[in-house]
């Protein structure tokens, strides 16, 4: 089956580590759509004489964060295989990029950049770090209803509500003798709560001097969307009824 | 990062990236990054300004790959840092360093600069202190050698102090000897006054301590005497294409570069001779690539870039002499890769315009074009005739296909310029939006772009005054005044940029000081005008002794010796000085390629031909 007239969608979860941690979201995405050329994909194009290349980003990271789930979708015009894609896509990406995993979704499926709400964090303090003070803080900051706290941005300042974004938050064992915290954040669709922020509020609360959480290496692991409790990959949701993975090999170029 | 270089600094630079704006600068790492052995003959390639700006350089690029195709030697990149990464590099005691290996450029055997315009001189002198290296080459006993190129080295003499060597012309074969030479140099030991001995004579090289200028009575140059032997003129290179591989692995670069696209050059050299341009005499003769090469490069690097763009670049595409059938095969490719092509460097004629629309399937609503002067008179003095019917078909032809924005190019300030000639480029841009208007259509918007004339060495308008500042402000007022409407939108260069410019220009050894005192007051990126400070430039000027108004205002004597005479870069003064002539009394040279040889003195100075390939594949 020709999938010409039943748009497929490449779902990819990309690392972000090493040096590319340093690429701003925009750069992120450029490096992207020219990993998929270079790969030799069938890329769905769009606009008035069809030069923008049709693609959906998980929300921004921040400059320096690394990440073992960035998720972006192509729009495919013909049919290629999953594991095929991500070995083309491993063979075009520049160092620090690396596909995980690949697949096929259906026409139905909501573009990954209009399904993500949340984003789970982990934020690794230098070893001068104990876990008794930073739990402490975490206990503290989960019986709070409301915290303020002033965004600072280059052309705005304004106060956000950051224990509202803030939906779970825990002192993860040592790890290399390093403590870490793992939050569960609002990010994407529901708007953004900086894991930087909550590593300053915390840290503020433990006593932490700013040189010293400054320090700390903090790394996106997974991003979601959140249905009540339940926090669901979209890597897990949309190919229900798409067929995908059904087209005919022959069809692909 | 690469850290397993000796004597990288990616440790030491990890911390710093947080802190400036635009980290991806600093990185290196792009897709086609070369693996760099750690024992080698090593160049850094540096460009005065910043990353996106420098990895736009086709010249560097071609360089970067003629020698990491030579065995045992490599090539690094560095650019200027933006200000906030050399504050932070200062302040840790960061050396200036190679995107590639991040080793400090000063353990590199060639430092090789490229000098792309007088407004980048500061940052020059910057990249050398940076380097950790003392400023000016009589101070350097160790390290690599420091050799400038580029365009800016067609009148290199106000950084004479500061270069060991520069190399004049196209640089593909002398990168090649030089890097042989410094290798040999290496392994026998040699000292670094025999190497520059040694060098300054391979072909194109001029070392600056060879000549030695001696000044009359009333401050003009009376000779440049060369010392120990050298030769009086040091005479350009220049390659055959066809013995040269285009690089076909440029780099990629992780953030969107200025030339955000890939570049195939279709040929070298222009011989349409407007007399203001200093490319168009410098890169003589004209030199041209085959259709079939050029598709090949097409699809070649296609593949190994990723680009959705190419340009098919030259000084003047649609010159060349199979424009149509490389345009049409190179569509071809683009329709099958799914890219755009665009053709810069448009004549303002129907066929140019109709071209360009034709193929440039992604049409960003506009099209750009060069008549430089509004008034025919003007034009021919200029020497570059092109008549008002060729611009209204070209406005129409590009209206017709769809364009809704018109850019053109204009200059003030040329010789015999009057106050008329200026209220003509309003006047012709009022007639080209009537003429579109006649025919019933929607006039497209006209960004007029106005730029002010600065003479430059190795053209007929060399001996010609730069005009003032306060003139320039009059004939920009002019424009301002008449050039009013709803879709005419006026923009014009800062005249306090294009003075220090013209001074730069036609500087001789004596503005190095100048410059060196800029630099030292915190002169940086002065081609960025939110950083460009013109007060600091006269303060150093002042400081240096130097009157601005001799170097830029003085209409030159017909037998004045010129601080850049000594450099042939293949056309005759005697040719420039009859150039000149022509253009007082308003009369044109055909450019030679359709007409009878202009005796400018490239083909028999240098034993070579135009290379035209309108017959072959």
């Amino acid at each position: 089956m020709c999938a010409a007239d039943s748009p497929l969608r490449l779902r990819v979860q990309f690392t972000k580590q090493g040096q590319a941690r340093y690429l701003s979201h925009s750069e992120y995405a450029r490096t992207l759509m020219i990993s998929a050329r270079r790969a030799g994909l069938p890329l769905e194009y769009a606009g008035t004489n069809m030069s923008r290349m049709k693609v959906s980003l998980s929300p921004p990271l921040p400059i320096g964060v690394t990440s073992d789930c960035e998720l972006v979708d192509f729009n495919l015009t013909s049919y290629v295989p999953a594991a095929e894609a991500c070995d083309l896509l491993g063979k075009a990406t520049p160092d620090g990029i690396a596909p995980a995993k690949c697949r096929l979704m259906g026409p139905e499926a909501k573009p990954v950049g209009k399904v993500i709400d949340t984003a789970v964090f982990t934020a690794a303090f230098p070893e001068t770090v104990g876990g008794g003070e930073l739990e402490d803080a975490v206990e503290r900051f989960s019986e709070m209803s409301t915290l303020p706290y002033q965004r600072v941005q280059p052309r705005r300042t304004r106060t956000v509500d950051i224990r509202a974004g803030v939906h779970g938050l825990e002192v993860v064992g040592e790890t290399e003798g390093r403590i870490s915290l793992k939050m569960t954040v609002d990010d994407g669709i529901a708007g953004t709560i900086k894991p930087w922020e909550v590593v300053e509020v915390i840290s503020g609360m433990a006593g932490i001097g700013r040189e010293v959480w400054q320090q700390a290496e903090v790394n996106r692991t997974g991003l979601f969307s959140r249905r009540g409790d339940r926090l669901i990959s979209p890597m897990d949701t949309g190919a229900g009824r798409s067929g995908a993975g059904r087209g005919a090999r022959g069809v692909r170029y | 990062m690469n850290s397993t270089h000796p004597g990288s600094l990616a440790d030491r630079l990890q911390p710093l990236l947080l802190r400036v704006e635009r980290p991806s600068r600093y990185l290196g790492g792009e897709w086609n990054s070369p693996d760099i052995p750690a024992e080698s003959t090593s160049v850094v390639f540096a460009y005065p300004d910043v990353y996106e700006i420098g990895m736009s350089n086709l010249g560097l690029t071609i360089l970067a790959e003629v020698v990491n195709d030579i065995e045992g030697a490599s090539a690094e990149r560095a650019y200027a840092p933006w200000l906030d990464m050399e504050a932070e590099m200062r302040r840790e005691g960061i050396p200036l360093f190679s995107l590639e290996t991040k080793r400090p450029v000063a353990s590199a055997d060639i430092f090789g600069i490229s000098i792309p315009h007088e407004l980048t001189f500061t940052n020059v002198l910057n990249l050398i202190d940076l380097a950790g290296l003392p400023l000016h080459a009589s101070d350097r006993t160790s390290g690599p050698i420091v050799v400038g190129g580029g365009c800016g080295v067609t009148n290199p003499e106000p950084l004479a102090a500061f270069f060991d060597l520069f190399v004049l012309g196209e640089g593909e074969e002398v990168i090649g000897l030089l890097v042989e030479m410094v290798g040999r140099a290496k392994s026998q030991g040699w000292g670094r006054t025999r190497l520059l001995e040694e060098a300054s004579r391979l072909r194109g090289v001029y070392r600056p301590d060879d000549y030695l200028p001696e000044y009359a009575d009333d401050g003009t140059l009376k000779e440049m005497i060369p010392q120990s032997g050298a030769a009086r003129k040091v005479t350009k290179n220049l390659v055959d294409l066809d013995d040269w591989l285009y690089p076909t692995h440029p780099l990629v670069p992780f953030c969107e570069a200025v030339h955000d696209r890939l570049n195939v050059e279709l040929f070298r050299g222009c011989t349409r001779g407007c007399r203001f341009c200093q490319a168009g005499m410098t890169y003589r003769p004209v030199r041209e690539r085959t259709a079939g090469e050029v598709v090949k490069l097409v699809d070649e690097l296609a593949q190994s870039t990723g680009y959705d763009e190419v340009s098919l670049c030259s000084l003047s595409s649609t010159d060349y002499s199979r424009i149509v059938d490389v345009t049409s095969r190179v569509a071809q490719v683009c329709e099958h890769r799914r890219m755009i092509m665009s053709l810069p460097s448009l004549r303002m004629d129907a066929m140019s315009a109709e071209l360009a629309s034709r193929l440039d399937r992604g049409g960003r609503g506009g099209l750009t074009f060069a008549p430089e002067a509004g008034s025919q008179r003007l034009r021919l003095v200029i020497n570059k005739p092109i008549s008002e019917g060729d611009m209204v078909d070209a406005v129409m032809c590009a209206v017709r296909a769809g364009r809704r924005r018109i850019k053109l190019y204009f200059m003030i300030g040329l010789p015999t310029e009057t106050d008329e000639d200026v209220a003509e480029i309003s006047k012709l841009v009022f007639r080209l939006r009537d003429a579109v208007k006649a025919e019933k259509l929607t006039p497209p918007s006209f960004n007029v772009s106005v730029s002010t004339f600065v003479p430059k060495p190795h053209t007929p308008f060399q001996w010609c005054p730069q005009i003032t500042g306060d003139e320039i402000r009059h004939r920009q007022d002019i424009l301002k005044a008449t050039l009013r409407a709803r879709s005419m939108n006026l923009s014009w260069h800062d005249r306090e940029m294009s003075t220090v410019e013209g001074l730069l220009a036609r500087g001789d050894r004596r503005l190095g000081r100048m410059v060196e005192n800029c630099w030292a007051a915190g002169g940086r990126f002065d081609s960025w005008s939110d950083h460009f400070d013109f007060e600091r430039w006269m303060r150093a000027a002042a400081d240096s002794g130097i009157d601005p108004g001799y170097y830029l205002y003085r209409q030159r004597r017909p037998d004045e010796v010129f601080p850049w005479d000594h450099l042939d870069f293949g056309v005759d003064k005697e040719f420039l000085q009859a150039e000149l002539s022509r253009a007082m009394e308003a009369t044109t040279t055909p450019d030679c390629r359709v007409a009878e040889c202009s005796e400018c003195g490239v083909c028999e100075g240098l034993s070579v031909q135009p290379v035209l390939k309108g017959s072959d594949s």
